[in-house]
């Protein structure tokens, strides 16, 4: 929970830490791969603790996220803002910033795109989806930046405003929409805006004839769209060159004539503004309007997806996918079993902290390759 | 809007009520930042020892168990974060956060193994309150302090008990000089890893006794995710009170009073204008990012906060 030492406005030298990931990570994906099966056999013990058969809870819990095109087109409604908010934190930690705030950036999205949604409901679709679109990602990327501005101008440790952000942005919701300006009347039953216009709506993608019922939406273009902007703008483009050497090294970056205090508020800005894509997308693909509970925590699962994924594009959409079907299948899964959906938060948890103490599997992994001693590769 | 309402009794014992629990994690949080270790992960130390305080308190009936459980859990879990911290220097943020996850979801798996829908058991043997006899007969006074529960007493003793410890006793000393200077402490035969240890344990204790105090002292239940951030508000007072525990009792009376006033202020308006209360209950993510911010004085973490110790020549 530190601020910056005052001597050096560029970062600290820190220990190995996950902020310089290239630097530091074993090149494949043995780690995820391993930490993913981990997580999952000591699953396997809490729900044969519980009183259940393993086997059986899992094979539901595959079901229940691909048996059917249906579940398989719900799994896809849940990790397309997985794959945005992961987005979020991962072009943060190529920066060398942990942004915890996507779960706020996200919600700041979805009101700014909730409210220009149902002020403007009249609005023809060509004119009032570009706004929403733009105003989703415009809030989020100033809310972003806040975090950003104050690390790079006052020497505020970004965690720290991220979660503080975090828990504003709960309490301004409980205002706007229980007794605020953004309260509609009878809306759902739990506090909700007004809906949006039916020009902001994201169409469903494939017809009621083939996939019965579904509600995947446009939106998964989008978060296919940002994956490749993503991709494109760190390892295409100048300033995403600047921004990757900034996260291997605050102080080097600058001898080599890149600010890092502006690139460090534009990092944020884009991580904001991505985790703000994925709000707009929740109100224009799934919702139609804002509510009060609105996220299911896709932000901080998002630290999750970034770090399984190791940062990278498809590790990103790759570990959303994972963890979308974790979130469909759990439901399911409570509902066949009888083994309650919490269980995948377990997993889940499990997973980041393997994640966390990567020492152990490269202890591991270097005892098995032998020769190697341990010395010369930490 | 009254006076009542604003600086009323009722007010102020809600107040000290809701500080206790910030305070407690506000406590743990100044431990082991001390030492040099950021541990965000009291959240989930205040989760489990609110969960496993109740499953002991159902199971035994014994209000002393139940808070040793709750605080063994706690003190579990802290470990865990201490072994990655320390041992496997592991990013302390991501293990904090990994095992807030954690114990989100196994309290939540737990709590519907065991109790399923119908929620924990209504008899559950809860912490007393202590009335103050004579003081509380005393008009206003008394309402505020005379029938506080046990556990404020106990989190304001802490208060002075931590104080001293850290400033004015050699085992203190040498806490504070491992957070600060982890080199120059080893350098003079302090042991950092063990220290920071100990630290680690203690502010899950700590935390975890703040989770006990609201599922067996506040609401006499246990609900998924029933701390609802206060783990994190503690860190915020830790940060406010500028990493000592007079400034984390400071701060979280502070935090609890904006708290109780949104309470209070329900439905109340000034003039026509609705007073907003949900607002009033930023107040304590607000201050605390101008407090670190330097716009309301100067916040300034432990030189070695959230750094891993290595011993020279060893890797």
């Amino acid at each position: 929970m530190a601020t910056e030492p005052q001597a050096s406005p560029t970062g600290p030298a820190t220990a190995p830490s996950v902020r310089q990931p290239a630097a530091q990570w074993a090149t494949g994906p043995a780690v995820p791969v391993v930490s993913v099966a981990f997580a999952l056999l000591v699953g396997m013990l809490f729900v044969l603790a519980s009183g259940h058969d393993p086997i059986s809870a899992y094979v539901d819990l595959f079901k229940g996220a691909f048996g059917s095109p249906y579940d398989i087109t719900e799994t896809l409604i849940q990790t397309i803002p997985l794959i945005l908010a992961g987005l979020a934190v991962a072009v943060a930690f190529r920066s060398g910033l942990f942004n915890i705030g996507a779960e706020s950036q996200l919600l700041v999205g979805a009101v700014a795109a909730g409210a220009v949604g149902a002020r403007f409901a009249s609005l023809p679709g060509p004119v009032l989806f570009p706004m929403v679109l733009l105003s989703g990602i415009g809030a989020g990327a100033a809310w972003g930046a806040i975090a950003g501005y104050l690390k790079a101008a006052r020497g505020v440790n970004e965690v720290i405003t991220t979660i503080m952000q975090n828990y504003i942005v709960v309490f301004v919701m409980h205002w706007l929409l229980q007794n605020g300006p953004m309260t509609a009347p009878n809306a759902l039953g739990t506090p909700a805006s007004a809906p949006i216009g039916d020009g902001a709506v994201l169409p469903v993608i494939i017809p009621n004839s083939i996939v019965p019922l579904t509600r995947l939406h446009a939106g998964i273009f989008l978060a296919i769209a940002a994956v490749v902007v993503f991709w494109f703008l760190l390892w295409r483009t100048s300033l995403g060159y600047e921004l990757r050497a900034v996260g291997l090294g605050a102080r080097a970056a600058a001898q080599a004539g890149i600010n890092p205090r502006t690139r460090i508020v534009l990092a944020m800005a884009i991580a904001g503004g991505f985790a703000g894509l994925a709000g707009m997308i929740q109100v224009s693909g799934v919702f139609h309007r804002v509510f009060d509970g609105f996220s299911a925590g896709y932000g901080f699962d998002a630290i999750a997806v970034a770090l399984l994924g190791k940062n990278s594009p498809i590790g990103i959409v790759l570990a959303a996918l994972l963890f979308g079907a974790f979130a469909r299948g759990g439901t399911i899964m409570q509902a066949n079993a009888g083994v309650s959906a919490q269980l995948v938060s377990v997993i889940e948890a499990l997973v980041l902290f393997v994640i966390a103490a990567e020492l152990i599997v490269r202890i591991l992994a270097a005892r098995r390759r032998g020769p190697k001693p341990i010395e010369a590769i930490t | 809007m009254t006076l009542d309402q604003v600086i009323g009794a009722g007010v102020l014992a809600a107040t000290l009520r809701l500080a206790t629990p910030i305070l407690l994690a506000a406590l743990g949080g100044v431990v082991s930042e001390r030492s040099g270790v950021v541990n965000i992960a009291l959240e989930g130390c205040m989760l489990v020892g609110a969960f496993f305080g109740v499953v002991a308190a159902d199971r035994t009936h014994s209000v002393v168990l139940a808070l040793a459980v709750a605080m063994g859990a706690g003190g579990i879990l802290a470990a865990i974060h201490a072994v990655a911290a320390i041992h496997l220097r592991s990013d302390q943020i991501v293990s904090g956060m990994a095992l807030n996850i954690l114990a989100l979801g196994l309290t939540s798996y737990l709590d519907y193994q065991f109790y399923g829908n119908t929620g924990t058991p209504a008899d559950l043997a809860g912490v007393p309150d202590v009335s103050l006899g004579p003081i509380a007969a005393i008009p206003f006074v008394g309402d505020v302090i005379g029938n506080q529960n046990a556990i404020v007493w106990v989190a304001l003793a802490l208060v002075v008990v931590i104080q001293a410890f850290l400033f004015r006793t050699v085992p203190g000393l040498r806490l504070r000089a491992v957070g600060e200077h982890p080199r120059a402490a080893d350098t003079v035969g302090i042991a950092v890893r063990p220290t920071r240890y100990w630290a680690v344990l203690a502010s899950g204790l700590l935390a975890a006794l703040g989770g006990a105090y609201l599922s067996l002292s506040v609401a006499h239940s246990f609900t998924d995710g029933m701390t609802g951030g206060r783990g994190f508000i503690g860190l915020a007072a830790m940060i406010f009170g500028r990493w000592t525990p007079a400034g984390a009792l400071v701060a979280s009376l502070l935090f609890g009073y904006g708290t109780a006033l949104s309470f209070s202020l329900q439905g109340a308006s000034i003039g026509s204008v609705q007073v907003p209360v949900q607002l009033l209950s930023t107040l304590p993510y607000v201050l605390t990012i101008l407090a670190v911010a330097g716009f309301v004085g100067r916040s300034r973490p432990p030189a070695a906060d959230g750094l891993p110790y290595e011993t020279e020549g060893h890797a």
